[in-house]
């Protein structure tokens, strides 16, 4: 009982205090608790009629922001600042960031609202308690960006870098990283501009030159800040990509490449599909063998196999002159069949089709039936039903006769779709059904398993 | 499928949750919830291409509703419905000692002293029982030679005596000393333990699922679209023990309100309806139902009753199940045991994932959750701690994460899964079908399957209940951002706008906006008086268990049809609609006058924000005259329902005044109580023995200023007022007061008469002079006049002597008091009096309250060997499918439960006759050990 009591306790008062609790794994926290004892009305901590004002106004704010009232919230914003003078040290603390982000909202949506005044509000808010400037900093400059001022936000940025104050913690030498990015990028961005012009003159060999070596400052700025942040893991695709772009500018293949393997391969990065398709991109670009472009996209099959670039995979391993290639290519194919995305995806089904006509020809009969066994239980509902067959007919008959091939491959010349479709097919004659069905009657593999 | 080719940049560093030093807890796409809107710079030059879009109110509109709240859609059920235990119920309200150190403490110690005051034998019986080997309890000598046994017929030829309990001074025998010295701590402590211990967990479940009740998970409100476009049907559970299952058919039209056709038609289930999942697949509506300890499926035809296509029954309770939106008649069924199940009617059921520990880190809940992914064969499992990927194909409990609860999303401490949701569906959403959405309890998270662990978008959702539901809509124009609502059980709603084109990161297209709950409707209704009032707040703020928003096809503007479902049967509706917004000329464009208007220099903080002016504001709908009346027609229907009886209130006697009974009661007391457990009805006062004779209980009686003016007026009416006056002024002041006394005394020994015996007041020792009891007018009036020329005297004597003799003369000229036709009205005798007034035949014991005998707590409907059975419509139904019988059961938890011909007709009775005790509500039988 006693036991119960105090667990019961520990949810309100970590709610109201700061997290020092030394167990790893803490509790549910259920933020409607504290509602559910204040409604037992006789002891629920009020707290002083400040708390209580204050409480009652950011609720009138929550509500304002939800119901669109941007107006109205920001009237009540205005006396919400009171809590910057709270006495709860704890509360002072969490005062600013608060008020940023319900400031930030109301400004950004208000129809009245416009960059100078947010840009007002953002510049008090960051000299108002020091843990938020760069923070701030950095979602102003985003908001600048957004709004299309590059040059405001790279001031932006550049102060927030240039910003000090006592010892960085950890989250904060992270986010000088981020913001050290981001003017990477803006730098990029000047010097691809430059780039194009550079490209346009048709000067003398000076003018030329010395816009050449503007040009390679700005890389020499971009190439630092995002050859750091692209080391720590994360999602940098906009990041690599611009950097992987300069590096290769300036003909350093080998470096550009080694940035592509690390994003891509690197365990602790999380697996980003993009990583493998830039990692792809870049070798195809470079004309790398066909064996190292599979072995890429080996890969990237095996975390994502509906990825619309495995139809391209299908084609590599095509023409590829090995046979166990020629097997992973019927398996590429399936794979991406299975997904509920791509279930009408023409170009695969026709694929299809084709590739398990040449694999009947090529007498890998085998290999049809291997891919699918694991599939018989599930596709004959998921592709060849009768309702599908019947959709596909009237919305796409080239998707249908497509997959009327296949079923009748892989299922027979009994199967419901391939009997709908001839017949149907046979009624506005068809050209392509009579072909078909000869093609199926003698090749299908259900009649091969018996004979 | 198009992945989207440049992500938003974000940290991604693994770890516990909670980690405030984090960066990625205040970066993107967590960076902040509310500049989700931000896009983040692309690659092309954001100079030369702004990126600035119209904000989704200029493009798309504003959704609008016609009322300020839903409206009632149906009217409500015959049975009654209170509100389950609340927290007040559960916590200590007593007074606190120290109120700067307030704790929330459940008030156990009074119910548990109640229990075992009350309920001695329940709570010390097993106890005896264990003891009673040995324990002699005077029968001869059989015993003796057992060492082990010991004779207390001494003891209870103690024990039988006089023990008053409590009291301190009793006297004690020295074996009864002896005996409670060795045996009093024991046995207090087995008790105080095993009772305490049960009481404790009691409690803990019951608060647990105060605080969360994750039974209500995904909702119990479907929607299945009919063969006509604008036809389809709702299917709901109602009743007092959520277990009778509707299909109530619905016609929309794109103008006018949703139409009721009919009645529904429904079907009776053993157990509480707990989650209703529909989907339609290749044309074909499915209906499946989440009860305890069942799962069924149903399939909906055109025409026709429901067809029940199989029923599963689990040992473990079931938390969740969802229908594939690939296989038709495919589903995904999870229980606590940590067991989640592919199961098909076709292919019966197919282990995928046993795992009774939990993902991440170790958490008690056992809570689990099964959903479908883009893949047909690969579904995703979720816990409290994550969700990770099971693949059917190749089952094994160590698939991917999905999801994880920690610092790569940036959760909180005590953050928890609650919900998730697979938003993938056959319909051709510009969506790609991968997405999936999370919710905790502070955020909503959307998760691509191609990228696990780092969240597409994150949202805090700031609900003050748990979000439990969740429904992702068609987009209301081609291009426009697809609508996602989120319901919280306090009946919450929000609606997010969610931009999701192929290749593109989803992203939210405009600040998330609240919809009306039930409880924003009460201004639509009539103001009733106080208990009325109570009634309906209570019931528009049940629960919300269940949200179904349709959109009805040919809208000339967007529409759509928002179904609400209560905890107390109710669904209410709500239109809202795309409105184009009129006032984008004028808000859209930036105000010109920014130099003045900007107070930058100014020491104010508020300068930003009071800059901004005035603007139009979304304007508010007031309630129209037809709403009004659907809410009262609503009202009538609901009023005349009869209302519950409390599922607990202090009892009015119990098991040990029965004990005390009298001899010639006890027989008929024992009848009466096992008559009324045999009916299972409330133990009446009538039951036990016929009342004492009593009076009935006095009437108010006024005697006071009002009854003075009366009584002066009628005197003065008939001319008499000097008259009345003079009596009043000095007539009787003393006596007077003495009556009043007597009166009140004579009104309250009588209404004790009504409990004891009168004779338990003897007039011996009263000090009145004159007992009440029958005075003769006579010598009432003696005393009367007595009294007054006693006073008459004395107040002669404070008055002016000037005056006297004027005075004597004006007195004289009055008639004597004694001359017999002036009666004075107060001297009547007061007992008759408010014998007269009284109403008859009052009893003054209550006997409508629930007897001692009801369960300290309401237990649940209790499992039944099948699940349904009173089925009218589809009895018939059931023998479906009698050879397939043999089912691929892998784990002897899941049983197919199959209703064979035999057994259905064994098990239903007739069709015409449903079953009385199925379609009552379940009362709440008595369940002492919890």
């Amino acid at each position: 009982m006693d036991a119960f009591s105090e667990e019961l306790m520990g949810f309100v008062q970590k709610d109201n205090q700061v997290e020092a609790s030394k167990d790893p794994v803490p509790e549910i926290h259920l933020p409607w608790l504290s509602q559910h004892i204040q409604s037992t009305g006789s002891h629920g901590q009020k707290g002083t009629n400040f708390a209580q004002t204050t409480s009652i106004c950011l609720n009138f704010i929550q509500e304002a922001l939800l119901k669109h009232q941007w107006q109205r919230a920001s009237e009540f914003l205005q006396c919400y600042l009171q809590t910057l003078e709270d006495i709860n040290s704890q509360k002072r603390q969490m005062a600013p960031e608060i008020i940023w982000k319900l400031g930030s909202t109301i400004l950004y949506n208000h129809p009245k609202s416009n960059v100078e005044t947010f840009s007002a509000f953002a510049d008090r808010m960051k000299n108002i308690g020091v843990q938020n400037y760069l923070k701030i900093s950095l979602q102003h400059a985003l908001y600048l960006l957004h709004n299309g001022m590059v040059e405001d936000a790279y001031r932006n940025l550049n102060q927030a870098e240039s910003w000090r104050y006592g010892e960085m913690s950890a989250s904060q030498e992270k986010l000088i990283k981020l913001i050290q990015a981001y003017r990477g990028l803006l730098d990029y961005y000047t010097w691809s501009k430059k780039r194009t012009e550079v490209s346009s003159f048709d000067m003398d060999g000076f003018a030329t030159n010395a816009a050449t070596q503007d040009m390679h400052s700005y890389f020499r700025q971009a190439s630092v800040n995002l050859h750091e942040i692209i080391k720590i893991p994360g999602v940098w695709d906009t990041f690599v990509k611009s950097y992987v772009e300069m590096l290769e500018f300036y003909g350093d293949q080998d470096g550009a490449r080694q940035v592509l393997t690390d994003y891509a391969y690197d365990n602790n990065f999380p697996s980003n599909p993009n990583a493998h398709i830039y990692l792809y991109k870049f070798l195809k670009k470079e004309k790398a063998p066909e064996d190292k472009l599979i072995s890429v996209l080996k890969i990237l099959h095996q975390i994502v196999p509906s990825h619309k670039i495995m139809l391209e995979f299908h084609m590599l391993l095509k023409k590829s002159n090995k046979e166990e290639h020629h097997k992973l290519g019927l398996e590429v194919l399936l794979a991406i069949l299975d997904f509920s995305g791509c279930t009408e995806n023409i170009t695969a089904w026709s694929y299809l089709a084709k590739y398990l006509k040449q694999i009947i020809k090529g007498k890998h009969r085998e290999w049809v039936q291997e891919g699918w066994s694991s599939r018989k239980d599930w596709w004959p509902t998921f592709h060849f039903s009768y309702y599908l067959a019947k959709k596909n007919w009237k919305e796409n008959r080239i998707l249908a006769l497509k997959k009327a091939f296949t079923s009748g491959i892989l299922l027979g010349k009994g199967c419901k779709y391939f009997m709908y479709v001839s017949k149907q097919g046979h009624k506005i004659r068809e050209k392509s059904i009579k072909t078909m069905k000869k093609f199926v009657m003698k090749h299908n593999i259900l009649d091969s398993e018996e004979h | 499928m198009d992945f989207p080719d440049n992500l938003f940049p974000t940290f991604f560093l693994p770890g516990p949750p909670g980690l405030s030093d984090s960066p990625a807890s205040y970066l993107a796409p967590a960076w902040s919830d509310y500049m989700q809107l931000l896009k983040p710079p692309q690659t092309q030059d954001p100079s030369i291409n702004p990126q600035h879009e119209a904000s989704y109110v200029t493009k798309w509109g504003r959704w609008k509703s016609d009322t300020p709240g839903p409206l009632p859609f149906l009217l409500p059920g015959a049975d009654p419905w209170d509100p389950e235990l609340m927290s007040q119920d559960l916590l200590f309200r007593g007074r606190v000692k120290q109120p700067a150190r307030a704790k929330a403490t459940i008030d156990v110690i009074e119910q548990l002293n109640h229990f075992l005051w009350d309920h001695g034998d329940i709570a010390f019986g097993p106890l005896g029982m264990l003891l009673q080997e040995n324990f002699n309890l005077g029968e001869k000598k059989k015993s003796r030679k057992n060492k082990m046994v010991m004779n207390t017929e001494w003891l209870l030829r103690d024990l039988n005596g006089y023990q008053p309990k409590g009291c301190p001074w009793a006297h004690l025998s020295t074996r009864q000393r002896r005996f409670s010295l060795l045996g009093g701590t024991v046995l207090g402590e087995e008790v105080e333990n095993l009772l305490g211990g049960l009481l404790h967990e009691e409690l803990e479940t019951r608060w647990k699922r105060l605080l969360l009740d994750e039974a209500s998970t995904g909702g119990a409100l479907g929607w299945v679209p009919g063969a006509k476009p604008h036809h389809g049907q709702l299917v709901y559970p109602t009743g007092r023990a959520h277990d009778q299952l509707n299909f109530q058919k619905v016609k929309l039209s794109p103008t006018n309100e949703p139409q009721a056709l009919g009645d529904p038609s429904h079907i009776l289930l053993r157990g509480p309806v707990r989650q209703v999942v529909t989907r339609t697949i290749q044309g074909e509506a499915l209906v499946a139902v989440r009860s305890d300890h069942h799962c069924a499926l149903w399939k909906l035809e055109h025409r026709g009753p429901p067809e029940p296509l199989q029923v599963l029954e689990m040992e473990k309770e079931a938390t969740g199940i969802s229908l594939s939106p690939h296989l038709p008649g495919e589903l995904a069924v999870c229980t606590r045991s940590g067991a989640v199940c592919l199961w098909s009617p076709q292919h019966g059921l197919q282990q995928i994932h046993k795992d009774p520990e939990t993902f991440v880190f170790k958490d008690p809940s056992s809570w689990r959750w099964a959903d479908f992914t883009a893949h047909p064969r690969v579904l995703t499992v979720a816990d409290r701690t994550g969700l990770r990927f099971a693949d059917a194909r190749a089952p094994s409990d160590c698939g991917e994460l999905l999801f994880r609860v920690g610092a790569e999303a940036s959760c909180q401490r005590g953050e928890r899964v609650l919900l998730a949701q697979y938003l993938g569906t056959p319909d051709p959403l510009p969506l790609s079908p991968t997405l999936h959405l999370v919710c905790t309890q502070f955020s909503l998270y959307l998760l691509d399957e191609r990228l696990p662990l780092v969240p597409l978008l994150k949202w805090n959702h700031g609900l003050l209940s748990p979000p439990l539901l969740a429904q992702l809509l068609p987009p209301p124009y081609p291009e426009a951002p697809l609508p996602l609502l989120l319901g919280g059980l306090g009946g919450h709603l929000r609606m997010l706008h969610l931009s999701v084109g192929s290749g593109r990161t989803p992203q939210l297209a405009a600040p998330p906006q609240s919809l009306p709950s039930l409880i924003d409707s009460l201004p639509g209704f009539p103001v009733l008086e106080p208990h009325g009032q109570q009634l309906l707040q209570e019931r528009l703020r049940a629960p919300l268990t269940g949200l179904a928003a349709v959109v009805p096809p040919g809208c000339p503007s967007p529409t759509m049809l928002l179904f609400q479902l209560s905890a107390a049967g109710d669904v209410f509706y709500q239109r809202l609609w795309l409105q184009p917004d009129t006032s984008s000329e004028s808000a859209g464009s930036p105000s010109t006058d920014h130099a003045e208007d900007l107070g930058l220099n100014s020491h104010s903080q508020t300068s930003a924000t009071s800059s901004l002016g005035t603007v139009s504001e979304p304007s508010a709908v007031s309630w129209k005259p037809r709403a009004v009346a659907c809410c009262r027609r609503w009202l009538k229907t609901l009023l005349q329902v009869p209302p519950t009886l409390p599922s607990w209130t202090p009892p009015t006697f119990s098991q040990h005044h029965l004990r005390w009974l009298k001899e010639e009661n006890k027989g008929k007391v024992q009848e009466g109580l096992r008559a009324a457990m045999a009916e299972g009805r409330l133990l009446l006062q009538g039951d036990l023995a016929p009342l004492p004779p009593s009076d009935p209980p006095p009437a108010h009686e006024p005697f006071g200023t009002e009854d003075k003016l009366s009584e002066r007026l009628e005197a003065s009416w008939e001319r008499k007022g000097a008259i009345w006056w003079d009596g009043q002024r000095d007539g009787s002041r003393l006596p007077r007061k003495r009556q009043s006394r007597e009166k009140r005394r004579t009104q309250l020994s009588s209404s004790f008469s009504s409990v004891r015996s009168t004779s338990d007041f003897s007039d011996v020792n009263s000090p009145l002079p004159h007992p009440p009891k029958t005075p003769s007018p006579l010598h009432r009036m003696s005393e009367t006049s007595q009294s007054l020329e006693l006073s008459q005297e004395l107040w002669v004597k404070n008055i002016p002597r000037e005056r006297r003799q004027t005075l004597r003369d004006y007195l004289a000229v009055l008639p004597s008091p004694d001359s017999g036709n002036c009666s004075i009205p107060q001297f009547q005798n007061p007992s008759s009096q408010s014998l007269s007034t009284s109403e008859p035949g009052k009893c003054s014991v209550p006997c409508s309250q629930n007897p001692r005998t009801q369960t300290l707590f309401s237990p649940l409907p209790e499992s039944y060997s099948a699940f349904y059975s009173q089925n009218p419509n589809s009895q018939s139904l059931y023998s479906q499918n009698p050879n397939s019988q043999s089912l691929y059961s892998p784990e002897p938890a899941f049983n197919s439960v199959f209703h064979s011909q035999n057994s259905s007709i064994q098990k239903l009775p007739s069709r015409h006759t449903p079953s009385l005790a199925g379609s009552q509500p379940l009362r709440k039988k008595p369940r002492m050990g919890f």
